[in-house]
């Protein structure tokens, strides 16, 4: 059945539908109008504002003001489940889909980032003890348009699984629970990174790599499966 | 002065010898006086990136982060500074009139137990818990332990700080940000756990863990915008959150940071004020 599903996402998603059905067993994210489900972590260290809002169907995440990204985060936690989301992504901007993630963004996190990593696991606001790198993206990877995304997050030691346009890439089984006070649960998250500080400051410094001035990265069909 | 134990000590400032008042409360709190002055809210002069620039001192781990280089073309440079000066931002001038005690750490998970006789607190467990901050506790929760603090000994001075109090006893008389030097040694960040309060270098006058640790509640609702206002809001779904927690960094962990809850839970705790009497104006 979940194969089934999959498939059916996925005829959804190549025919470039801005808005795919929703399928037995999974629960839409994302209405294509407002954030409803959706709020703004106000303790991250990406930013505590966010610019975040619905524009052509999907959820769109630009910085605001200059230099502040911020963390999207469903109003709802899940535990075991299989995510599926389209993304779209301004090249030179480092965003990601947390898993897991608490109220101010530590999670396990799919890097989402061109040039980049993405596909990669790595830690948000938190150190992983096994991270992954999406090795075959580039036989599947379509620049500069929509690729989905689906990322299977079971166990309390949680082994996490990445399929990128329906191409497994890795799956990894974490050899402990890595989160603060042994979460087992969490939100999804999507992320604009940071890029500069409040203020010129001694010793710091700042990351204007980590996004483009205006650019940003776009989710659509986003839908959930709790297992 | 109802508090059990008055305290004069002198710090030499330079060629000034300046006296600072302590007091100590029922349960242990130790408390310095903060003298009124002024504090600027909310500068905000973000940095962007010039041709010239160039960012090879980055340890490797950031380089990745950044991409393939900076790579920013002519369009580019151009399109950051100008967003980065249209969004810049002078804050504003804010006088504060009347001294204050302020506790020189967070409440601990012993003092809250002294008052309250349960322990909320995630990290209870570990061992010297009771010198760990208190976390866990809503801003409710944190009002609840100032009430029964206050009918502990009989008045109603005890009450959360001001977002701007918090602030401007944060810089120490500090005008810019805090350098991340300064952030490292007297912070607790990037830690699974929080540590025993006043484990960490203080500030300049005397506040340990004013940044990381845990996050603290002050007095204000929250305006969800990137500082505060000159005039907090009235009403409010949350309140201001400040300072960063153990889980923070040296971006978050900064005297500025301006933000709501209700945060993780498992990092948020609180500091409270005592107000001045007369004879400490």
């Amino acid at each position: 059945m979940i194969k089934l599903i999959n498939t059916l996402l996925f005829f959804f998603a190549s025919l470039g539908c801005a808005h795919a059905q929703l399928l037995s067993g999974f629960e839409s994210l994302s209405n294509g109008k407002d954030l409803n489900q959706w709020h703004t972590s106000r303790t991250s260290h990406q930013g505590t504002v966010g610019n975040f809002f619905v524009e052509n169907g999907a959820i769109t995440l630009k910085q605001y003001p200059y230099g502040q990204g911020g963390v999207l985060l469903t109003n709802k936690k899940f535990k075991d489940f299989e995510l599926y989301v389209e993304v779209k992504i301004d090249s030179f901007c480092n965003g990601g889909i947390f898993i897991r993630s608490t109220e101010s963004g530590q999670a396990y996190q799919i890097e989402l980032a061109m040039p980049g990593g993405t596909g990669s696991l790595f830690g948000e606001a938190m150190q992983i003890s096994k991270s992954a790198e999406a090795i075959e993206i580039g036989k599947v990877w379509k620049a500069n348009d929509w690729n989905s995304f689906r990322v299977r997050m079971v166990g309390e030691i949680p082994t996490i699984t990445l399929w990128i346009n329906g191409v497994f890439m890795w799956e990894v089984t974490q050899p402990q629970n890595d989160f603060t006070a042994g979460a087992v649960e969490g939100m999804i998250g999507l992320q604009s990174h940071w890029s500069a500080l409040y203020q010129p400051i001694p010793g710091g410094f700042n990351m204007p790599g980590a996004w483009r001035p205006g650019a940003a990265h776009r989710f659509r069909n986003i839908a959930i499966k709790e297992l | 002065m109802k508090a059990r134990m008055l305290l004069m000590i002198f710090l030499l400032s330079g060629e000034a010898t300046i006296a600072q008042k302590k007091l100590t409360n029922c349960v242990g709190m130790d408390f310095v006086l903060i003298k009124p002055g002024t504090i600027v809210i909310g500068e905000f002069k973000p940095p962007y990136p010039v041709p010239d620039d160039t960012v090879k001192s980055l340890p490797h781990d950031y380089m990745m982060w950044m991409g393939d280089g900076r790579g920013y073309n002519e369009a580019e440079f151009r399109l950051a500074k100008e967003m980065a000066l249209q969004a810049s931002k002078e804050g504003f001038l804010f006088q504060l009139s009347k001294p204050f005690y302020m506790a020189t750490t967070e409440v601990t998970q012993g003092q809250w137990k002294k008052v309250m006789g349960n322990n909320p607190s995630q990290f209870k467990g570990l061992a010297g818990a009771d010198s760990l901050p208190v976390e866990n506790v809503s801003w409710d929760e944190a009002q609840a332990f100032i009430k029964k603090l206050n009918r502990l000994e009989k008045h109603k001075g005890y009450r959360l700080p001001t977002e701007v109090e918090w602030e401007y006893a944060a810089r120490a008389g500090a005008k810019n940000d805090i350098p991340w030097k300064e952030i490292e040694a007297s912070a607790n960040l990037n830690k699974k756990t929080p540590m025993a309060v006043a484990s960490k270098k203080p500030n300049a006058w005397g506040l340990y863990d004013m940044l990381g640790n845990v996050w603290e509640w002050v007095d204000d609702y929250y305006n969800e915008r990137l500082f505060a206002d000159r005039e907090p809001p009235s009403k409010g779904n949350q309140h201001v959150l400040k300072g960063a927690s153990f889980v923070g960094d040296v971006k978050n962990a900064t005297y500025m940071t301006h933000a709501g809850g209700p945060g993780n839970g498992w990092d948020v705790g609180f500091r409270i004020v005592k107000d001045a009497e007369d004879q400490d104006d």
